[in-house]
């Protein structure tokens, strides 16, 4: 399931909803990301998340897949929210259920590491001395390119 | 009806249904445009446009759900291969004299079968959504009027629909899901327009330059003829761009990426009219 939204989500929600009348799950990993304070510059006050409809449900929408055919998942929950956001608030959610840990583990830490390098989204934050969009960054592309090299 | 009917391409010689063998068929340019709309009460529609229904974006759910349907035809109907659709585009249009959602499908791909099922399929579906985002306050909800209007590319030949569409001919005015973009400083919101129509006449590529770049650039949305572009494909529109508008050199400032029908794409993507190429800098969500 996957949702781009402005309200916020409740992790313990979704995951309740993924693991609803299944038994044959045996693990699931939950992974959240929140709004922090400081960034590029210290003291941000909010930030607004901007995407690009369409293609950020699909972009989305193929990280999942890849996932789901390099491990045996089980089901998988990915919510991204958009619009303004303070700090503390959550902005993604990444939840993702299988017969055994490593899978689930795995497969989570690969959508994020995706999603920050492939899904449209951008970060504009707005702090003390003023705003700015958010730069990529090379650690995160590093990161996903350990998913390349490993398969 | 005589079962060898040579216009029954899903019948064997015995009169077996069987998918037809597309293998020696050369690839072309498909495309196909469905339609079709979902009457509803005047008070439904109001909601709608308003965002009021317990459901939430209505629009943007149902022009997803038309989108993945293209994509599933050949699950759904027996005997459609399965395509790698390189567009699907679902348009709206609230008209609220005839109190209804026009909606409408179109498909694109390179390829040996036409994509006239997969625009049938997203327009069907898409209505199917807005009744479900919609059934809480109205029941009485009727879909209708699915048909196929256009269809290029392939053996048959092109095809049109020889029907006047009445006064909607006249004022094709689309209402989009959300409004055009709203980031801008301190904005609340973190959308941009999606699937507008071209607002000049003649054949154009829609161009969209999206967050950090739009700002940097001044320009959100804009269309470009066809005709201005020197070779037809992303380095041609660049160019024309550039002719256009001296800030469009900023395109080449720093890593611009860029999707073609929201698919991630290069200089050399080609591109014919109506297709939506958007910019923007690397990403930054999660």
């Amino acid at each position: 399931m996957i949702r781009v939204q402005e309200s916020v989500f409740d992790a313990g929600v979704e995951q309740r909803a993924l693991l609803e009348g299944r038994s044959d799950i045996g693990a699931v990993v939950s992974f959240t990301g929140l709004v922090r304070d400081f960034n590029e510059r210290p003291e941000v006050q909010a930030l607004t998340l901007e995407h690009y409809p369409g293609m950020t449900e699909a972009a989305l929408g193929e990280i999942v897949e890849q996932a789901e055919s390099r491990w045996p998942l089980q089901g998988v929950t990915v919510i991204h929210r958009i619009g303004r956001l303070t700090p503390a608030d959550p902005i993604v959610l990444v939840v993702v259920a299988s017969a055994h840990r490593r899978a689930a583990f795995e497969a989570c830490d690969f959508i994020m590491d995706y999603l920050k390098t492939r899904a449209p989204f951008w970060k504009k934050e707005h702090t003390a001395s003023g705003d700015y969009w958010v730069s990529e960054r090379d650690g995160d592309h590093h990161d996903a390119r350990r998913w390349e090299m490993s398969s | 009806m005589p079962l060898s009917n040579p216009s029954l391409t899903h019948l064997n010689a015995r009169g077996e249904a069987h998918m037809v063998d597309v293998a020696d068929k050369p690839e072309s340019r498909r495309e196909a445009s469905a339609s079709g709309l979902i009457r509803m009460q005047p008070e439904t529609l109001a909601l709608l446009s308003e965002g009021g229904l317990p459901k939430g974006d209505v629009l943007a759910t149902a022009r997803i759900a038309g989108i993945q349907a293209a994509k599933r035809t050949h699950e759904l109907i027996p005997l459609c291969h399965a395509l790698a659709l390189s567009k699907v585009a679902i348009d709206f249009e609230l008209d609220e004299p005839e109190s209804c959602v026009h909606v409408t499908a179109t498909c694109r791909l390179n390829g040996r079968t036409g994509v006239e099922m997969e625009a049938l399929t997203a327009v069907s579906v898409a209505c199917l959504t807005l009744y479900d985002m919609c059934k809480a306050v109205d029941k009485g909800m009727e879909i209708g009027a699915i048909h196929l209007d256009t269809k290029t590319g392939g053996k048959s030949g092109d095809y049109r629909r020889d029907e006047a569409r009445g006064e909607r001919a006249v004022t094709p005015s689309v209402i989009e899901s959300a409004p055009s973009p709203i980031v801008t400083g301190e904005g609340t919101s973190g959308e941009v327009s999606v699937g507008q129509r071209c607002d000049i006449a003649a054949p154009c590529i829609r161009v969209k330059c999206l967050a950090e770049l739009r700002e940097r650039l001044g320009v959100g949305d804009v269309s470009v003829p066809v005709d201005r572009l020197p070779s037809s494909d992303v380095a041609g529109l660049k160019t024309a761009l550039k002719a256009l508008d001296p800030r469009f050199e900023g395109l080449d400032q720093g890593r611009v990426l860029c999707a073609v029908n929201q698919v991630m794409a290069g200089d050399a993507t080609p591109l014919t009219d109506n297709d939506e190429v958007a910019f923007f800098p690397p990403v930054t969500g999660g």
